[in-house]
């Protein structure tokens, strides 16, 4: 019976614990044991019925999945890359268009040009908002 | 075997059935799947499992700790007054989707 908990554990390895993952495993070797001492009392032997029993279990995905920690684990985590491409396209525009009006006023302080690049630097952070906004 | 995505589809009304009349543990239901189908379905354990959470969070079942078995505690499932509801009601749809299903079915050799 040990064979049966190592392959649930292995199973549920990469699922974060929580209350309800150590029920549904409880459950599950609970159910896997019953079936493997049906099958021997089928005449079956015990490693034969073990491994009857692993190979019938099927894909552990859908249940991950019905515990819902992956998906949402997932998004999570690209909206915060998002939040920091986002934190960085505003620093990194504001430091050029510091940069620029400083060239500007020093350089050439009759002529006012900074505004242009000004506009296209700023479709940098612009097209990082909307990204992250479409993520959240 | 049977293409098993259509009977996918069904699994929950199925399960439902089964412990609508009597309150059930996993390898039962499997087991009676199994048994009633003659082995031309078998349902995965991992299937099983995962209609469970889903009924469960909609809440057409719930579970309770009932008698030992091999020194262990077993999860049996009973069904809930909305699950009974729910279950006539997938029943009428199947019917329903029966009869227009066979319209283009039947009659073919």
């Amino acid at each position: 019976m040990k064979k049966i908990k190592n392959h649930v554990d292995e199973l549920f390895k990469d699922t974060p614990n929580s209350e309800e993952k150590e029920t549904i495993k409880q459950e599950i070797y609970q159910n896997l044991e019953e079936k493997v001492y049906d099958l021997m009392a089928q005449g079956k032997e015990e490693e034969d019925a073990i491994n009857k029993a692993i190979v019938e279990f099927g894909n552990i995905d859908e249940i991950k999945s019905e515990l819902g920690v992956y998906n949402i684990d997932k998004d999570v985590r690209r909206i915060e890359k998002a939040k920091i491409d986002l934190n960085f396209s505003i620093w990194g525009s504001i430091l050029i268009i510091a940069l620029m009006i400083f060239v500007n006023m020093y350089y050439s302080p009759s002529t006012i040009w900074f505004v242009y690049p000004t506009f296209a630097i700023l479709w940098w952070p612009l097209i990082m908002f909307y990204r992250w906004r479409k993520l959240k | 075997m049977i293409r098993s995505d259509i009977i996918r589809g069904h699994l929950e009304s199925i399960i439902l059935r089964l412990i609508y009349e009597n309150d059930q543990y996993g390898y039962e239901i499997s087991k009676q799947i199994s048994l009633r189908t003659e082995n031309r379905y078998q349902i995965k354990e991992a299937t099983l499992y995962a209609v469970f959470q889903r009924l469960e969070k909609k809440g057409l079942i719930e579970s309770y700790y009932g008698n030992m078995s091999h020194g262990g505690k077993r999860k049996y499932y009973r069904i809930t007054t909305l699950g009974k509801a729910y279950l006539k009601e997938t029943v009428k749809e199947w019917r329903e989707t029966k009869e227009i299903i066979d319209l283009f079915m039947e009659g073919l050799d």
